[in-house]
Parts: structure tokens; C-alpha cells; sequence
């Protein structure tokens, strides 16, 4: 197996003519943790929505362990163990946290996906909110019910919409350290964000975007010295 | 206080339900027969309207198509009435397969008036074909001597919806309809099959109501188009389940109950007012009890919360460990 696990080549993407990503091209590491930042309207969304197959791009194609999922529905690419999370939270609010856990369990063993679902939660430090109603959840607690629902499709790889965005600074600390465990375990995490003091802390690769087009890549250190991204940013 | 779960509402109501033909006259047998009949098709209107979340106007287009398959074989072949059902039942299945291959590609209110459509097309067909449908005229069938056996056979397929829809509530397939009407794109990118789960619910809540439509032919001893595919049997049957509580297992059999009791007490008593009157009750229930009488029964505590497998599931894994 290669060491790449997904690859994004040459991706481009026009809405009414704005080009939002202009022949954009990433590479993912098997367990690594790979961000992309960008100030907002950069494309990371376009970039995201395209991988997680809820957009079609305009050229290019998506590659995941070498398969071809440009063209596949976002429950195909789901079945090939990528599972997203949202950068708004979209629980289900009239299902408890548990229930949101199980409605997306593979497999047909109700016990099982229960066992998982628990440990999931026990993994999260969320287990207290089993019995809660979606709609009943403070952001924080959202942003880890997302990242457990998304868990139990037992992924690949994570993908991870703005993880961090509008999250205390204690809960950042605290999701870091779970991406991290992830990575333990061998799930590559992908993430977006413009939260650039977290990505650049975390990640082993970043890429930078602005206005759609791919203006740096590199380890932290690289990134964070980079005239164009702190012309970017600042 | 004590709850009360679906299972035993579920059980005192069906044994009444064994009980009414032996000590009830033929009128409390007759009426008894409409209500089952609207039950069935609250419970199957309340699979893709209620747990799904496709709410739509189309449903009496299945009740008809039933009426008529079934008439026509008791008409031309002289099936007996139980077996012709069943046909009804399979020719409801068979045209929704493609029905909601099409139609569901549609969300929100274009499936809603989609559906409504379809239905007053099919009217139109059923009046336009009049060779095969007797058009207006109508088809005319041998009225049954006793009901009791048609009341017995409506009173089972309600209790087979009432247990179908509690088996439902408690597994991950209604968990994922429940998804798909919470967040149909987050359910799909979670890996949930909508389009599969849709189509597959959809055909399910055709099978009953083309059965009963059948049935009701036969209560009738007669029918034709408007009857067939009458608005007002739609509108009843989705004003039950709203009043009932949409996407639970009691809220077809409270709606049904209670909204078939008002309306015959009203049509029998207060003739001049009865629709304008029903018409209000609706709206007071839809104004102060927008989720249901089951779901405010919850709430308040007195009904059991929906869904409880899971969590004792997850309670009794929780202790183990």
C-alpha cells in the first residue's frame, strides 16, 4: 500500500465564474496529521465539501488509497472509510447523543454498536451526556459528539471541518489531544481550519491557501516563516 | 405515577377491539370498521410521513389503485374479498416501486403537492378509462351479509402496523429514517443509504393502504372515482397522525381514536356544523399540541419516552462494565 492515502490533483472549482480553487493539489500521509489553513474565502470549504463528495470539481480528481472517488456519492466515499465532520454542527437534535452515535453504526449487530458507541463516548470523556438530546448540547459538546459520530464509522481517515473554530481554548486542548490518540490508533486525521495557531502547533504537514490557489506547503516551521502566508494572514 | 408504555396501551385497545364484535351492534361494528380502516392507514402514512420525514398528500393514490385492482377481481372474477386484499396490496407495492423511484427525487413541499398530483391524476384516469373502470358509473359489488369477518380482518392488519411500527421505533432502521428526517444530506455523508431507506419505506407504506383500499370497496359494496380517491379520506387520515404525534408508535392509534369518535359525534349530533367544527378542532390541536398528544404525553411524563431499547441497552453494557 502506498504511504499516500488520499491525494487531491489538480482540483479546480468556479462558482459563476469566481474561481474558488484554481489546479490544487494535496497529498495525505497514511496517519499523519495534515491541515490546511486559509483566511476565510480561500476555498477551504470548496476543497473539503469536494473530498468529502458533497461537491463535484469543475477538473481535476480525488484519489483515495489510489481509487478514483471524484464521481462517487458522499455514501460511497463514506463506505471507503472517510467519514467528516461539520463545521456547523448537524446532530441530530431529536435524537439523543447516543441514538445520534447508533444511527450511523455499520454492521447489524445492535450490541455491538452499542459497545462501540459507549466506548466511544468513554473515549471522548462524553459519556455523562449519553442520555441528552441533540438539541439540548453547549457548542463544545457538539463539536465531540460529531467527532464520535463520525467515529463510529470505524474511518481511515477523519476529516475534520474547522474543528477548533469558536471552541475555548481548554476544548482545544482537549480535541488536540484526541486527534492525537486517533493517530495512535492509525486513523489519519484531515483537517481544515483557520485557526492557524493550532494547525501549525499540530500538524506533521500544512498547506496554505488563499484565494484558491495553493501558496505554501510544508512542515510548521516552513509555513509559519513563509512571506506569502504572512502577507496572507497578515 | 405510572407510565404507560406503547405495548400495553397497544394490548387493552386490542383486546376492546376482540371484544366489540361480540357484545357491539352491527352500527359500533360498522364504525369500528372505519376507524381500523383510517388506523391502517395512519400507521402507514406515519412511516414515510412521520419517521421519514416525507410528508405528502399522495397516499389515497394507493388507496385507490387497491379499491379498484380489488373490486375488479371480485367484479370480473369473483375472487373472494379477503384474497382480492391481498392482490390490492401487492399491486400497491408494484407501482410504488417506480412511483417512488421518481417521485422521491423531489423534497419538502414539491414531493408534498407532487404526491397530491399524482393522485388527482389518477382520478382522472380512473374517470376517463371507463371500460375497464366503469368511469363514473362506478363498480358495484355484492354487499356482505355479515361484517364481523371483514372487521376481524381490518382489526389484524392494524395490530400487525401498530407491532410493525414498536418493532420499528426500537431498531437502527427507524433510528436512520428518524436521520434522514432530522438532516437528509449529514445522513448521507454519514454513510446512511437515504435513497435505498426511502424507496424501501415508501413501497412499505403503500402495501396496507391499497389493502384496506380494497377492503373499504367491499365495506361499501360500491365504488368510484371521487370515493377512490377522495381528499378527504388524505386529509383525515395525516390530521390523525398529526394530532396523534407524527414519528411515534400511539400517535396514529390516539389520533385515529380520538379524531374518529369526534367526528362521528359531531356528524350525528351537530350535522350543519360537523365539518366546520372538526376543522377547529384541528386547528386548537395543531396551535396547542404542534408535536402530538403523544409527544406532549411524553413530556409531561405520563407516556413512556419513544425509542427505550437502546438506552437500556446501553444502561444494562454500562453496568456490566
Amino acid at each position: 500500500m502506498s504511504d499516500i492515502i488520499l491525494s487531491v490533483e489538480n482540483v479546480s472549482k468556479r462558482f459563476a465564474g469566481r474561481i474558488a480553487l484554481d489546479s490544487v493539489s494535496i497529498d495525505v500521509a497514511r496517519g499523519s496529521v495534515t491541515g490546511v489553513i486559509g483566511p476565510n474565502g480561500s476555498g477551504k470549504s470548496t476543497l473539503f465539501n469536494i473530498i468529502a463528495g458533497t461537491l463535484r470539481p469543475d477538473r481535476g480528481r480525488v484519489l483515495v488509497d489510489g481509487r478514483d472517488i471524484t464521481l462517487a456519492s458522499a455514501a460511497e466515499i463514506c463506505g471507503l472509510g472517510v467519514a467528516r465532520t461539520f463545521q456547523i454542527s448537524r446532530l441530530f437534535a431529536e435524537m439523543t447523543v447516543l441514538e445520534n452515535l447508533i444511527a450511523v453504526a455499520r454492521g447489524s449487530d445492535d450490541r455491538a454498536a452499542i459497545a462501540l458507541a459507549l466506548e466511544l463516548l468513554d473515549f471522548l470523556e462524553i459519556a455523562d451526556i449519553a442520555d441528552r438530546w441533540g438539541s439540548e448540547l453547549s457548542y463544545g459538546q457538539r463539536k465531540l459528539v460529531e467527532i464520535a459520530r463520525a467515529l463510529m464509522l470505524q474511518p481511515k481517515i477523519m476529516l475534520l471541518d474547522e474543528p477548533f473554530a469558536g471552541v475555548n481554548p481548554r476544548l482545544q486542548n482537549r480535541i488536540v489531544e484526541h486527534l492525537k490518540a486517533l493517530c495512535a490508533k492509525g486513523i489519519t486525521v484531515f483537517f481544515i481550519d483557520h485557526e492557524m495557531r493550532i494547525v501549525l502547533k499540530e500538524c506533521d504537514l500544512v498547506y496554505v491557501l488563499a484565494e484558491g490557489r495553493l501558496i505554501a506547503r510544508g512542515d510548521t516551521q516552513t509555513v509559519r516563516n513563509d512571506a506569502r502566508v504572512l502577507q496572507a494572514y497578515f | 405515577m405510572k407510565q404507560l408504555g406503547p405495548l400495553s396501551i397497544a394490548g387493552a385497545a386490542g383486546v376492546a377491539a376482540l371484544l366489540l364484535p361480540l357484545v357491539g351492534s352491527d352500527y359500533a361494528v360498522s364504525f369500528s370498521i372505519q376507524l381500523l380502516i383510517f388506523l391502517v392507514l395512519a400507521y402507514s402514512w406515519n412511516w414515510i410521513g412521520g419517521y421519514a420525514g416525507y410528508t405528502h398528500f399522495g397516499q389515497v393514490s394507493f388507496f385507490g389503485i387497491g379499491a379498484y385492482v380489488g373490486s375488479l377481481l371480485i367484479f370480473h372474477w369473483n375472487l373472494p374479498w379477503y384474497l382480492a386484499a391481498i392482490v390490492a396490496g401487492l399491486a400497491g407495492a408494484v407501482t410504488a416501486i417506480p412511483l417512488g423511484g421518481a417521485m422521491l427525487r423531489l423534497k419538502g413541499p414539491f414531493f408534498a403537492i407532487g404526491m397530491f398530483g399524482l393522485a388527482r391524476v389518477l382520478e382522472a384516469f380512473a374517470l376517463g378509462f371507463d371500460s375497464i373502470t366503469h368511469g363514473g358509473t362506478g363498480i358495484y359489488l355484492k354487499p356482505l351479509g355479515d361484517l364481523r369477518p371483514l372487521y376481524y380482518i381490518v382489526a389484524a392488519v392494524a395490530a400487525i402496523m401498530l407491532l410493525a411500527t414498536w418493532k420499528l421505533d426500537n431498531s437502527r432502521l427507524g433510528l436512520k429514517l428518524l436521520a434522514i428526517r432530522e438532516d437528509e444530506n449529514a445522513a448521507e455523508s454519514l454513510g446512511i443509504p437515504t435513497t435505498r431507506l426511502k424507496i424501501g419505506t415508501f413501497v412499505a407504506s403503500a402495501i396496507a393502504p391499497a389493502a384496506m383500499g380494497s377492503l373499504y370497496a367491499v365495506y361499501l359494496g360500491f365504488i368510484d372515482p371521487p370515493t377512490a380517491f377522495a381528499s378527504n379520506i388524505e386529509l383525515t387520515t395525516i390530521a390523525m397522525v398529526l394530532l396523534g404525534g407524527m414519528g411515534t408508535v400511539l400517535g396514529p392509534l390516539c389520533g385515529a381514536v380520538l379524531l374518529s369518535i369526534v367526528n362521528e359525534v359531531l356528524w350525528a349530533n351537530y350535522p350543519q356544523i360537523y365539518l366546520a367544527s372538526v376543522g377547529i378542532i384541528i386547528l386548537l390541536a395543531v396551535l396547542f399540541t404542534p408535536r402530538g398528544i403523544v409527544n406532549l404525553g411524553m413530556k409531561s411524563g405520563w407516556v413512556a419516552v419513544g425509542r427505550p431499547l437502546f438506552r437500556r441497552l446501553a444502561a444494562r453494557a454500562g453496568q456490566a462494565s
